[in-house]
């Protein structure tokens, strides 16, 4: 399986890379929201985009929007990761076309769990 | 709590200060979580204060809403430096630049940020991290600040205030409508 990591900070790029690479993902990166829409139309088809809310240029809810317009993407899971925690934009989060959304801090076993729950782990981590 | 003049004549309305919203519990909580999730598992923050080195590094981001102000981590350079080598693991590099350092110590910076945030009365928006000298303390009435060690190295988180403090309004002098009504 494969999946985009979207995030301004490359620390935190690593660290979400990382963990999904240990449950089997192949992954890609990308610094903020346009970033990744380049690298879809380039044609790149991940399972799995995990997104920050706050970036330059194009931010993840603006992201999520874009991928939901286009029918073509429709099959792509989108997760949040962000620090962004009030219930509100959790809410605005999910209903522009999030998938889940996983609150930083976080653990590697919280991201696999959540993952599970969307029936994302690879068979590898599942076993 | 100090109170905002309104240009329109309305009465004052009063503008909060954080020890009102947040305490240093809570700040505190919030730090240890992220070092514990972000740094490291066995990466503790104890609370003794100790005396910050001359070269220091803050991170920080803006919080914008019914509280307006910035949640600032401030730590010795070299502290900084360390954190980012714990924060990557093994996918730091041998020689660490400034903008490994800036982006890892901002993140941080974020995550204890974004969770201030959600923890005081909102909406409101967060900004990007930014990575320099401490934006100046505007008004020390609207401050919480902890003070901890991390592997024996002094920190500080501070939520301080964006506004400088108001003046007390006096009644004589403040209010607009009351000499225009004598004359």
């Amino acid at each position: 399986m494969r999946a985009l990591v979207i995030d301004d900070s490359r620390a935190m790029r690593r660290i979400v890379s990382a963990a999904l690479e240990g449950f089997g993902y192949e992954t890609r990166q990308a610094g903020h929201g346009q970033e990744a829409l380049d690298v879809l139309q380039e044609g790149y088809a991940p399972d799995l985009c995990t997104i920050d809310w706050n970036m330059p240029v194009m931010d993840g809810l603006q992201f999520v929007s874009a991928v939901r317009a286009n029918p073509a993407w429709r099959a792509l899971t989108l997760m949040m990761v962000t620090s962004e925690s009030e219930q509100g934009q959790i809410v605005r989060a999910l209903a522009a076309g999030a998938h889940e959304y996983v609150i930083k801090p976080f653990t590697a076993d919280a991201l696999r769990d959540k993952l599970a729950l969307l029936g994302m782990l690879p068979e590898e981590a599942v076993l | 709590m100090t109170l905002a003049p309104d240009a329109v004549g309305r009465p004052p309305q009063p503008r909060p200060a954080i020890p009102a919203l947040i305490d240093e519990a809570t700040v505190e909580s919030i730090a240890g979580e992220t070092w514990i999730a972000l740094v490291g598992e066995d990466e503790v923050l104890v609370p003794i204060p100790g005396d910050l080195p001359e070269d220091t590094l803050s991170a920080w981001v803006d919080v914008v809403g019914p509280w307006t102000g910035s949640v600032v981590l401030t730590t010795g350079r070299q502290t900084a430096a360390d954190l980012t080598r714990a924060l990557l693991g093994e996918a730091a590099p041998e020689l660490l630049d400034h903008e490994d350092v800036a982006d890892a110590f901002g993140e941080i910076a974020n995550v204890v940020g974004g969770n201030v945030k959600a923890a005081i009365p909102g909406p409101s928006t967060l900004g990007l991290p930014e990575v320099g000298p401490a934006p100046a303390v505007r008004n020390p009435a609207d401050v919480c600040r902890i003070e901890v060690c991390w592997r024996g190295q002094p920190l500080v988180v501070s939520v301080q205030g964006a506004l400088p403090s108001l003046p007390v309004p006096n009644t004589q002098h403040d209010n607009p409508h009351q000499n225009g009504a004598s004359q």
